[in-house]
């Protein structure tokens, strides 16, 4: 699962954002309160030596806006997490989607000497060129989920997998469906336009082959719910007959079930991704369609801000023979089911 | 002008119209056959047609008169958030479902309202006035919704809307209850006929004595209300409530509205011709979903069928004119 | 014909720098020029005079190139020289500007000045090199206080007039044609402009120049020339030694006779239907009083920019006065459009299809746009009601085609005029504003306009009429005001005034 293919590069094409926001004018100026602690902060805990106080560090955060259940938890999450470290200042910019805006948050950064930076940027290639700098100027920058162009731009770089959710995706499938080769496999992807969409789908579509399945009908929504509902009625008109469906987004997700529960069909199960509380909560209550979801982890900027700290403290990661913060780290994309949904429900993002 | 061609306009452009649409369904019946006829699928599209159908009603008018509502995507998205908030759906669940089809139809015209004054006392050019309500009631259903989506737990409401009457779903008849209400207001009151005048020569119109600011707000004031109709109807279908919904929908209306045959520059509408656009790009999409054909080809269609009916629509004109002098 | 040599022209080349001989132009249905001769010579001012619609503007055009003559021939320097479009006219060095500057607002002075023959160099506008001579041009011309990278349309009217002329300049004009360049000034800018014209004639840059101000002619022309019904009727008379009474009588006297219907005198005691007292608006016109009573017809007499047309709107309420009161009936109006048209009052506005019309709909709308609250109830249109009431009056008015439905875009002018008296009609209206009512309509439909405003007028409506054709204000109205630069300068019964009486009020009145 852990496949070489699943570390490709992933350009997020501003252009490409650009024209499906759009209508987006956003005045992008509400300020990311910290919701619920305990949504955030919870989840697995796992303390270490690491987590005795060491020097102060200021880190620098910035993300894109917040307009948007995961991305919003993402902010969340990563103020939660410097708020149980004492030692830690974390200066969070507000979120934007304009290029512009977030390269010259990076530069204040620079500016302010601060002693790392958590950035998550609204385009990857854009923002090279400003992490650069901050890396030459000795800052060590921590990327996450969208890959900078230059492998010199980051010291670390913490990945989501996009493809693994895929592979996650369609395996959980195959498992249900392997012995019916005939079975009708459907796909609702998020934005098209992206390269994250790319590459969940050809993850699910190589998981499937593997047991003999293929994806027989696929459509786009937008992660809104709106499009969701909207790209899930058609779908359904078009298959008569589904035996499972994979819904790239649970934020569109909401619409993705409004639609089958408007429709009245519930001869197939779904399978969820990047793992809402909505989404989890269907799980549990056991009578939904939805079976599973895979997670996307909103904890990465989390993970990101947690790095940023030892590498400013010239600390190493524990369970580790080598020493140093590894120059990637890629978290695991996993299913979601009944089974297991009480141990993921504190880190599941509010829609 | 000969009599030929005072009967060939008008009719040959919704002619053109209802042979597209037909040539879609034989296109969506000869690659998917019974899949695209089933009663199913063609209650699919109506439903798809619906909200964007609502608001294009309302957009009719305003670009008949001339001018452009570019808010109507995120007003509509103002609406369900405003509809959906805990404190309306309290009240909902005591008072009645009601409550938030009320809501929304308030928050829809109050936006219309505004930009109604903004362009006809405040003389901000229409594209701006609405561009600026655009960002600001995304910017307010943003902080409203606090950027979660609210799901509506009224279940009358949900029971009311999400409802089928006569083997259809209650939202598409409201499309044909608008769609039916929208034809007569254009075409058999005082307020289309002056409507029409204002977009086709606003002077003539101010000095024949009309009020041209007055009339000017309401048709804002209108475009909103089924901003806010729509946003109900969303509401019913997504059973949520969020700051993304409409998200980009004033493109689809406006293009809905000026492949239908309303002319851009105003002095011209026809409800008639919007309904069709609805349905083509509606029938479209599904045509498209049917077959598994990527969304970016979809896109492309889209594009094509935009251009080829303006085009077609300036040929028209020519033609018009040409043989009327 | 005469024709009289200028005392003191000697020290003036006398060989002509341009020569105009025989130019007809003929418009489908109309023959806008008959034979105009013209003769400038280098280092002239030569005035050209004319009453309206004599065909000055026209002559103007063929020599900016934006007319063919039909038939004549123009000569440059001896040589019959073919003007083919306005590209081709600058390239000789005849340069125009028109009443209606035109200058782009949103470019800069110099790239005005440059439109259209940008200094360039490979594709790249040299800026500061335009820059450089736009500043020397404007120097010469007196205003090296505009800047070249000034915004055009912040600049005054007067400012706009001096970069057209900059224009002009930059093309090595050889022949500058003005048209009314004083109309739009004020008396300082206007000596300016006096100054400008001389050291340009003192550079043997010939100048053609169009203007109603006779004092203006005095103080600035060499040689005059009078146009009358398409024709030159006197050529190069010396300004010097022609009379202002002789002048007048050139241009005064028509060759087509319209008849207008008799009038039938307005009883003494006929209530006063319309009352305007002290209208003002701002510095456009002050002090405008009058009374129209039932059956009566006032005519407005004054020049182009005299503020006739904006006492007509004023009145209307079309703009809001900053002076004075309308009166109906006794009752003041409220301000607005609307309450005019509520309280009775219709206009029928000098641009026919720009402000009067709906172009693209049937005429029966046109017809019944300002009366819903008869024809419509409770907002619910009915079109039978609507169609009955248009084809009553387009009977009544003989209009042709006489069909309902067919677009308004498709009538002739005298029709369309026709459609908006139908709507007044229609209306009911007990006064009725018209602006330059025959403007763009033909001869032979003249006349049965004039009748039908009669018959109006004797059925009881208050009329007044606007137009810039004195005779048409002397034959149709009862009583005859004469507007001179915002100002009534003359008020009596159109039988105590004649049109070489107008017309000296007119020309002397307005002198700055």
């Amino acid at each position: 699962m852990t496949s070489s293919t699943a570390v490709r590069t992933r350009r997020v094409s501003g252009a490409f954002i650009a024209a499906a926001c759009a209508a987006l004018v956003v005045t992008g100026c509400v300020s990311n309160e910290p919701r619920d602690e305990e949504t955030a902060a919870a989840g697995p805990v796992t303390t270490t030596e690491n987590d005795e106080p060491g020097d102060e560090v200021v880190i620098g955060f910035s993300a894109p806006a917040a307009d948007h259940g995961w991305m919003g938890a993402i902010t969340a999450a990563a103020e939660a997490e410097a708020e149980k470290y004492e030692d830690v200042e974390l200066r969070v910019a507000e979120g934007t989607n304009d290029v512009n805006v977030q390269i010259s948050q990076i530069e204040g950064f620079i500016t302010d000497e601060v002693d790392a930076i958590v950035l998550l940027p609204f385009d990857g290639a854009a923002l090279t060129e400003v992490a650069l700098e901050a890396m030459e100027a000795g800052i060590p920058v921590i990327n996450v989920d969208r890959e900078f162009t230059s492998p010199f731009a980051a010291r670390t770089t913490v990945l989501g997998d996009n493809y693994g959710m895929g592979v996650s995706a369609g395996t959980y499938i195959c498992e249900q469906l392997g012995d019916n080769p005939d079975a009708v496999v459907a796909e609702i992807a998020g934005i098209d336009a992206l390269p994250l969409t790319t590459d969940r789908s050809n993850g699910f579509k190589d998981a499937l082959e593997d047991c003999g399945l293929d994806v027989d009908a696929r459509v786009a929504a937008d992660f809104t719910v709106a499009g969701g509902e909207e790209a899930t009625a058609n779908l359904l008109s078009a298959e008569p007959e589904i035996d499972a469906i994979w819904n790239h987004d649970d934020d569109q997700g909401i619409g993705v079930l409004a639609a089958i529960e408007n429709a009245g069909r519930d001869e197939f199960f779904l399978v969820g991704g990047a793992g809402s509380s909505d989404m989890m909560e269907e799980i549990q209550s056991g009578d939904s369609v939805v079976q599973a979801t895979v997670i996307y982890p909103s904890t990465q900027a989390a993970d990101g801000v947690k790095l940023a700290r030892l590498i400013a403290q010239n600390k190493t990661i524990g369970d580790l023979a080598s020493i140093g913060v590894p120059r990637t780290v890629q978290l695991f994309a996993p299913v979601v089911t009944a089974d297991n949904v009480e141990e993921y429900l504190p880190i599941g993002f509010d829609s | 002008m000969s009599g030929r061609s005072a009967l060939s306009g008008p009719a040959l452009r919704m002619g053109g119209l209802v042979l597209a649409l037909i040539l879609l369904c034989v296109v969506g019946i000869a690659t998917t056959g019974g899949r695209f006829a089933s009663a199913g699928n063609i209650t699919t599209i109506l439903s798809l047609a619906a909200v964007t159908g609502v608001v294009s009603i309302g957009m009719t008018f305003v670009i008949t008169a001339g001018g452009i509502d570019l808010s109507v995507g995120s007003v509509l998205g103002l609406a369900t958030v405003w509809a959906s908030t805990l404190s309306t759906q309290y009240m909902a669940e005591d008072y009645g479902w009601w409550v938030m089809v009320v809501t929304a139809l308030a928050v829809g015209l109050a936006a219309g309202l505004i930009n109604g004054a903004l362009v006809a006392y405040g003389k901000v050019p229409a594209f701006m006035a609405t561009l600026a309500m655009l960002a600001a009631a995304k910017g307010l259903a943003e902080l409203i919704a606090g950027r979660q989506t609210q799901r509506v737990e009224v279940d009358p409401f949900l029971d009311v809307f999400r409802a089928d009457l006569l083997g259809l779903p209650v939202i598409v008849w409201i499309f044909v209850v608008v769609a039916a209400a929208g034809w007569f207001l254009l075409n058999r009151t005082t307020f289309g006929r002056r409507t029409v005048a204002v977009g086709g020569n606003p002077e003539a119109a101010r000095l024949a004595g009309i009020k041209i600011k007055r009339h000017t707000l309401y048709l804002y004031g209108l475009t909103g209300l089924t901003a806010g109709i729509g946003a109900v109807m969303m509401l019913a279908r997504t059973t949520a409530g969020s700051s993304t919904t409409g998200t980009l929908l004033e493109l689809d209306v406006i293009a809905a509205v000026v492949v239908g045959g309303t002319l851009l520059a105003g002095g011209r509408g026809t409800i008639t011709g919007t309904v069709l656009g609805v349905l083509i790009f509606s029938t479209l999409t599904n045509v498209f979903i049917l077959n598994n054909i990527d969304s970016s080809v979809q896109a492309i269609a889209k594009g094509a069928i935009i251009v080829g009916a303006v085009l077609l629509q300036q040929w028209f004109a020519a033609r018009e004119k040409s043989t009327s002098t | 014909m005469v024709d009289v040599d200028p005392p003191g022209a000697e020290q003036r080349a006398q060989q002509p720098l341009l020569q105009m001989r025989g130019i007809v132009k003929e418009f489908p249905g109309a023959r806008a020029l008959d034979g105009v001769d013209l003769e400038v010579r280098p280092g002239e001012v030569h005035c050209l005079l004319g009453q309206n619609g004599a065909g000055k503007s026209t002559l103007i055009k063929v020599l900016a190139g934006a007319h063919q003559p039909t038939a004549g021939e123009v000569l440059l320097d001896g040589e019959p020289v073919t003007i083919p479009d306005p590209v081709a006219a600058l390239g000789l060095g005849i340069a125009t500007i028109y009443q209606e500057l035109d200058v782009v607002d949103g470019l800069t002075v110099a790239e005005n000045i440059y439109l259209g023959h940008e200094l360039a160099r490979g594709g790249v506008t040299r800026r500061s090199d335009a820059a450089r001579n736009t500043r020397e041009i404007l120097k010469r011309l007196g205003h090296p206080e505009i800047s070249p990278h000034r915004e055009v349309g912040s600049l005054p009217a007067a400012g706009k007039q001096i970069v057209s002329l900059a224009r002009a300049l930059s093309r090595d004009a050889r022949v500058v044609v003005m048209d009314e360049p004083s109309a739009v000034l004020d008396s300082e800018e206007v000596e300016n402009l006096h100054r400008i014209v001389r050291e340009l004639t003192a550079d043997g840059v010939a100048v053609i120049y169009i203007s109603h101000r006779l004092e203006e002619i005095r103080q600035l022309g060499h040689r005059i020339t009078v146009i009358k019904d398409g024709r030159t009727v006197a050529t190069s008379l010396s300004v010097a030694d022609t009379p202002t009474d002789e002048l007048i009588k050139l241009m005064t006297g028509r060759a087509v006779e319209y008849s207008f219907p008799k009038r039938p005198g307005v009883p003494e005691d006929a209530a006063p239907v319309l009352e305007v007292s002290d209208l003002g608006l701002g510095d456009v016109f002050s002090d405008v009083s009058l009374t129209v009573r039932a059956g009566e017809i006032v005519g407005l007499a004054g020049l182009v920019g005299s503020g006739r047309s904006e006492i007509l709107e004023t009145i209307y309420g079309a703009r809001r006065a900053t002076s004075g009161t309308v009166r109906m009936g006794g009752k003041r109006l409220r301000p607005g459009v609307h309450a005019a048209v509520a309280a009775g009052m219709g206009l029928c506005p000098e641009e026919r299809k720009s402000q009067g019309l709906l172009l693209d709909e049937p005429v029966y709308r046109n017809i019944t746009l300002s009366s819903f609250a008869r024809l419509a109830h409770g907002g619910w249109l009915d079109e039978g009601a609507e169609r009955a009431a248009a084809r009553e009056q387009v009977e009544a008015l003989e209009l042709r085609p006489a069909s309902v439905d067919r677009e308004a875009r498709t009538l002739s002018g005298g029709n369309q005029q026709k459609a908006l008296l139908a709507r007044w009609l229609v209306h009911g209206c007990r006064v009725l504003l018209l602006d330059e009512p025959t403007r763009g309509v033909d001869v032979g439909a003249r006349s049965e306009i004039y009748n039908l405003i009669r018959r109006l007028a004797d059925d009881g409506a208050a009329v007044i009429v606007v137009s810039s054709e004195i005779p048409e204000v002397l034959g149709l109205a009862d009583r005859v005001l004469v507007i001179s630069d915002g100002r009534t300068v003359h008020d009596s019964p159109a039988d105590d005034i004649d049109e070489h009486r107008v017309l000296d009020l007119v020309m002397e009145g307005s002198v700055s």
